[in-house]
């Protein structure tokens, strides 16, 4: 095939037989209880230099309490996948734990733009789909899969994209190479022990960004027995193989909602944009991350019960989400 | 000059026009929620949206919040939940007949802009959030729809960074040789003074109407290059009791979107 042309973006790619050695030395088909507190998850599961896929958005179902550990326990030089990213990349690169990002569409104010101006983080172009579309080639085991977006424009020039003649048509397309992120983060409503996993409701690529992370931490607003997810396996939106590490989370989207469960808090992110905008996004971090020991305690000091019921009350659209 | 409405309240109204009944949209973020849930609540009740989450054809409830767009308010009463690869798809083989984007900066093409300003990539003057879906709507929907406030610095000769194909170096075929899905581009701009459509020969953009009250040379002062002008102008129907009534009361009773008249 011609390469009529190639993006300049930098990319990460494992090669397809790579991803097929790990897999299979690497994800465990044994029944095992998979638990583990958010802490001892992102201690064996997230290195530093790694590359981290999210899914789906910080106000909904996004998993920001294993974002709020990573940068907890200081992880550094992070490559972010910002797919329908918004609060967490900023809170990444506020707090130095990330210096690359995959776009998409990142950051929740200003601050993160002003970062990629001062030249503090590296950004590659691509876009939401194109993000996604790499999961897919990933979680496939092919090298790349084909679309018709990107072409023509410089998103594809500073993108790692490149363009060929296709050869079954003959029309110009573009080809957008695997993506096996080191890590996935997937918030989900319910999961059993061994991280057979259930999402009701929209989301960005859940099941993609599980099959194609070498290590995937899901994190759950309620555990549920194993044979619930035998008596009803339409239900279930992730296999367990696929899946490292089980994290018991009860509003573990906070301050993002979780459908059917809980609605987001729109004060405290209202609280977050008064001190993004300020230039204070280390005052945010240190109430809601470094001045406690984890999410749990978080939620305990700096939230609390009556405002945690409050969410739940809030949350009056169930149909659907069950 | 004083109004009863808003430069905000007036874009909207004019794209929830555009919007047809039992017709597909892939809505964007924001203002083209807002447009899209009017036209649900006028002339377009069964108009089916879909989001590049997944939500196919939900009927929103009011009012509006910003930021839950993948939320049960958004996502309420949907035909179908699916997901990003699953909903670009339908859009890749043409199931989608509307895109409906918002943009930072425009071209005379309709290429848009919303990644950064200057011309050093890695260190842009400007740099904004990016292309998020909207370089795949722009790519794949038959009619695409921009929605924009109508400022002086939106509308350049040639953007800083094409983000979104429009149609491109504005050449014939120029869309199809990049290897862009035929008869697809920019369809419409609909801004706070204005509507443009395309010129079908030479790609430009177009001024076809102008709203009630403004004139030609007050529209085109506001642009740093100048369209093809059709003959005759449409004048553009301020937004109408109901419409106003609806985003109000019913949409954005907080004005966040919307915002309120100068007094």
């Amino acid at each position: 095939m011609e390469v009529l042309s190639a993006g300049l973006g930098e990319f990460r790619f494992t090669e397809p037989d790579a991803i097929r050695a790990w897999m299979r030395d690497r994800k465990r088909r044994d029944f095992i209880d998979k638990t583990l507190t958010a802490g001892e998850a992102v201690h064996r599961f997230v290195a530093d230099g790694d590359y981290v896929s999210f899914d789906f958005s910080s106000y909904t179902r996004g998993p920001l309490g294993l974002i709020r550990e990573i940068i907890r326990q200081r992880r550094r030089d992070l490559w972010y996948c910002a797919k329908f990213t918004l609060m967490e990349s900023t809170l990444l690169v506020a707090a130095g734990a990330c210096s690359r990002i995959d776009v998409g569409f990142m950051g929740l104010g200003e601050s993160l733009n002003r970062a990629v101006e001062e030249g503090r983080v590296k950004v590659v172009e691509w876009t939401n789909g194109a993000l996604t579309l790499r999961h897919l080639a990933g979680g496939m085991g092919v090298p790349f899969l084909p679309t018709r977006a990107l072409l023509g424009t410089d998103t594809l020039k500073y993108s790692g994209a490149r363009v060929v003649t296709d050869p079954f048509g003959g029309k110009p397309i573009a080809l957008v190479p695997a993506l096996n992120p080191d890590v996935g983060l997937i918030h989900v409503h319910q999961a059993d022990l061994y991280g057979n996993a259930r999402c009701f409701g929209p989301g960005v690529s859940p099941l993609e960004t599980a099959m194609a992370s070498k290590k995937v931490i899901i994190s759950a607003d309620e555990i549920i027995d194993h044979e619930e997810i035998r008596k009803d396996p339409a239900k279930t939106t992730i296999p367990y193989f696929m899946v490292d590490a089980v994290v018991p989370a009860p509003f573990g989207a906070y301050p993002g909602g979780v459908q059917g469960l809980y609605e987001a808090d729109y004060e405290h992110f209202a609280e977050y944009t008064g001190l993004e905008r300020e230039g204070r996004l280390a005052e945010y971090l240190d109430k809601y991350v470094y001045s406690v020991g984890s999410d749990l305690e978080m939620l305990e000091k700096r939230v609390g019960l009556g405002r945690l019921n409050g969410l739940r009350r809030r949350a009056t659209i169930r149909e659907g989400y069950r | 000059m004083t109004r009863e409405f808003t430069e905000a309240e007036f874009m909207i109204a004019q794209c929830a026009r555009l919007l047809e009944d039992q017709k597909t949209a892939f809505i964007g973020f924001g203002m083209p929620q807002v447009a899209a849930m009017l036209a649900q609540r006028l002339q377009a009740p069964q108009l089916v949206q879909v989001f590049e989450f997944g939500a196919i054809g939900p009927i929103p409830l009011t009012p509006f919040v910003r930021g839950t767009m993948g939320g049960p308010a958004n996502c309420y009463r949907s035909i179908a939940w699916t997901s990003m690869n699953q909903i670009f798809a339908q859009a890749h083989v043409d199931l989608i007949d509307y895109g409906v984007l918002g943009a930072t900066q425009i071209d005379r093409y309709g290429n848009i802009n919303s990644t950064m300003l200057g011309d050093d990539f890695t260190r842009p003057k400007k740099r904004f959030p990016g292309s998020g879906g909207a370089n795949e709507v722009a790519s794949y929907c038959w009619k695409t729809i921009v929605i924009m406030l109508h400022e002086r610095r939106r509308f350049v000769p040639r953007v800083d960074f094409v983000t979104s194909p429009g149609y491109l170096d504005g050449t014939p075929g120029a869309r199809e040789r990049a290897g862009l899905p035929s008869d697809t581009g920019p369809w419409r701009v609909v801004t706070s003074k204005a509507l443009f459509g395309f010129d079908l020969e030479s790609r430009e953009m177009k001024l076809i109407g102008v709203l009630q009250g403004l004139t030609q040379a007050q529209v085109l002062a506001e642009m740093e290059f100048k369209p093809v002008v059709a003959e005759p102008l449409e004048a553009l129907a301020p937004p109408t009791a109901a419409e106003l009534r609806i985003l109000r009361e019913e949409i954005d009773p907080s004005r966040t979107i919307v915002g309120r008249p100068a007094q």
